[in-house]
């Protein structure tokens, strides 16, 4: 047997075998290109996740801002008679008088029996 | 070569020339895997997926079809080397009725029963030669080895080849 019969006989014997069993190039090919865009998307979403870490460690370890002090006067403070706290927004009614309700806990200064009326 | 068929990292690579070769590629897989039809299709696609990413760069130095072949072969080689080596494990212990995957075109003449029992790199050069069209250079290109030894691979095989025949 020569070099051309031995290739040919083995051509031929190669053929009948992979015949059936080689699959469509489309879905081969499709297969792969999809793996190379699933790849490119975890890829963008890790440097994603990656990117916000990295701004939240930054923010973390930024200076700490001074809370913003006002000054109030003593003497005005001590004067007024009404105030309002940063959580009022949260009422229905804003800046209530102090003073509105007070209960009247004493009625007299009248003793009867070594109690107050 | 339409200009859409060019895959974008692979500028000298078309989808319709890998197509023409896909079936000769397809048959190097194949027998880079014992013959495992599932075995060889990961390797075909991980093939594409080196050459859809760029990052085997074909330059046009050889033929596509000897390039392609020759990512198939050292895929096979690096990624598969530990499952092929598995998959011969179970080959020697198991009888060949038991490993029912393991389904090698045997049964198909002497000839490819004598090819199947030369040694590896004869194997493959006979392989490349006779089944797969290509010429020593490119097949001795494929294997990794210089053109020097590809040509005496060939010549022993082929002497080999003669004297099993011959003694059947």
């Amino acid at each position: 047997m020569n070099n051309e019969q031995l290739a040919r006989q083995l051509q031929q014997d190669t053929a009948t075998f992979e015949r059936d069993r080689v699959p469509a190039f489309a879905t081969v090919f499709s297969a792969a290109e999809m793996r190379v865009a699933n790849a490119r998307r975890r890829r963008y979403a890790g440097g994603l996740v990656a990117a916000a870490a990295v701004i939240a460690i930054v923010a973390s370890l930024g200076p700490a801002t001074e809370p913003d002090w006002q000054y109030v006067d003593p003497v005005l403070f001590a004067s007024t008679t009404s105030w309002e706290a940063p959580s009022d927004v949260l009422l229905p009614q804003h800046s209530v008088d102090l003073f509105e309700d007070i209960p009247v806990l004493i009625e007299g200064t009248k003793i009867d029996g070594g109690a107050l009326l | 070569m339409r200009d859409s068929d060019v895959l974008e990292n692979n500028p000298r690579v078309s989808r319709s020339a890998l197509e023409a070769i896909h079936g000769q590629v397809f048959g190097w897989a194949l027998s880079r895997c014992n013959y495992e039809q599932q075995l060889a299709e990961d390797l075909v696609q991980q093939a594409y997926v080196e050459l859809l990413t760029g990052k085997a760069q074909f330059t046009g130095g050889s033929s596509l079809k000897t390039f392609v072949f020759a990512v198939v072969q050292n895929l096979a080689r690096s990624r598969f080397r530990r499952r092929a080596t598995h998959l011969r494990l179970v080959h020697r212990a198991a009888p060949v009725d038991d490993v029912s995957h393991l389904e090698e075109p045997q049964e198909h003449s002497a000839l490819w029963r004598a090819v199947q029992e030369l040694p590896g790199r004869q194997r493959d050069i006979i392989e490349l030669v006779f089944c797969r069209d290509l010429t020593v250079e490119e097949a001795a290109q494929i294997m990794g080895v210089t053109t020097g030894t590809g040509r005496v691979h060939y010549d022993r095989a082929k002497k080999a080849l003669r004297k099993k025949l011959e003694n059947e």
